[in-house]
């Protein structure tokens, strides 16, 4: 595929979870506009990505490489010091503030991701998700489930709290064959 | 490499998936209230449904399905992702269900195989 035909794929594919996600968005809220006044509001959106390739990068056409597995494996201890330390030094000291922590969700994540990107980890593809809630007497299930390579595809978490929130954070990452 | 797939069939169909999770999500809870000792039952299932019925659809992608449920009291829950992957190939979506006791939040990313 060219850069241009990808560049437009991607482009209708973010349109499309957009859409979709406003769409279920209005449903929900006409449903729950008549059962209670604080409803609750869900925003998703999709920011642009950050930095884009080059446009007139010319098509490389590349050889087999002939490799089977990772030659690096993905190194999960140390991508959990990095969730870790990230989580700590960003959090310790703040309190919960819903505007706050939604900067500090897409903040944290973008870091994450540029230290795990760091480690120069050839041919794995980092998902980076980061949430952030209030403590209030509640109870949260965060659960997540994979259909992938058992050998080569891994993740790492942390968890994070202090006296006011918690944090989870997940560093998944998987094996581009 | 050959590739023997064109570019509609690695195409990540983001209604196709997004009715997969508000099916399973009806499923697994459907009007139920918040009780503490279901939950690890119900993002069991959903998950479990999603990630089946996702694998039925048979595209060479690897997905990861994350699901978040929280009882409602008023207290804020964010959620943020960032991924550094291919931009054509790869999607993700998400799907947040809110309810009068509870909250549904749903992440779903898949990542292209090749």
């Amino acid at each position: 595929m060219s850069d241009l035909a990808k560049e437009k794929a991607a482009r209708l594919l973010r349109k499309r979870a957009s859409l979709s996600s406003l769409g279920s968005h209005d449903v929900k809220a006409k449903d729950i506009a008549g059962k209670t006044k604080d409803s609750i509001s869900t925003v998703s959106y999709m920011d642009e990505p950050g930095h884009h390739e080059d446009l007139s990068r010319p098509v490389v056409q590349m050889e087999n490489t002939y490799e089977l597995g990772p030659v690096k494996r993905f190194p999960v201890q140390t991508v959990n010091e990095i969730l870790k330390d990230v989580l700590n030094s960003y959090l310790q000291e703040e309190k919960y503030e819903a505007e706050l922590c939604r900067q500090m969700t897409k903040t944290i994540s973008e870091v994450v991701k540029a230290r795990v990107k760091e480690l120069m980890i050839p041919r794995y593809k980092i998902t980076v998700v980061i949430s952030i809630g209030r403590l209030s007497d509640q109870d949260v299930c965060v659960a997540s489930r994979f259909l992938w390579d058992m050998a080569n595809d891994t993740f790492s978490s942390h968890t994070f709290k202090n006296r006011s929130l918690f944090a989870v954070g997940v560093v998944y990452a998987v094996y581009f064959e | 490499m050959e590739e023997y797939q064109t570019g509609d069939e690695v195409a990540f169909v983001v209604d196709e998936v997004n009715s997969i999770i508000k099916e399973s999500v009806e499923g697994a809870i459907g009007g139920s209230t918040y009780q503490h000792s279901r939950v690890n039952q119900w993002t069991n299932s959903i998950v479990e449904q999603c990630l089946g019925q996702l694998s039925k659809l048979d595209k060479p992608f690897k997905y990861i399905v994350t699901c978040i449920i929280m009882q409602k009291n008023g207290a804020g829950l964010q959620t943020a992702s960032s991924c550094f992957w291919d931009n054509a190939t790869d999607g993700n979506l998400t799907n947040s269900v809110a309810d009068v006791m509870k909250t549904y939040n749903f992440a779903l990313f898949s990542c292209l195989k090749m």
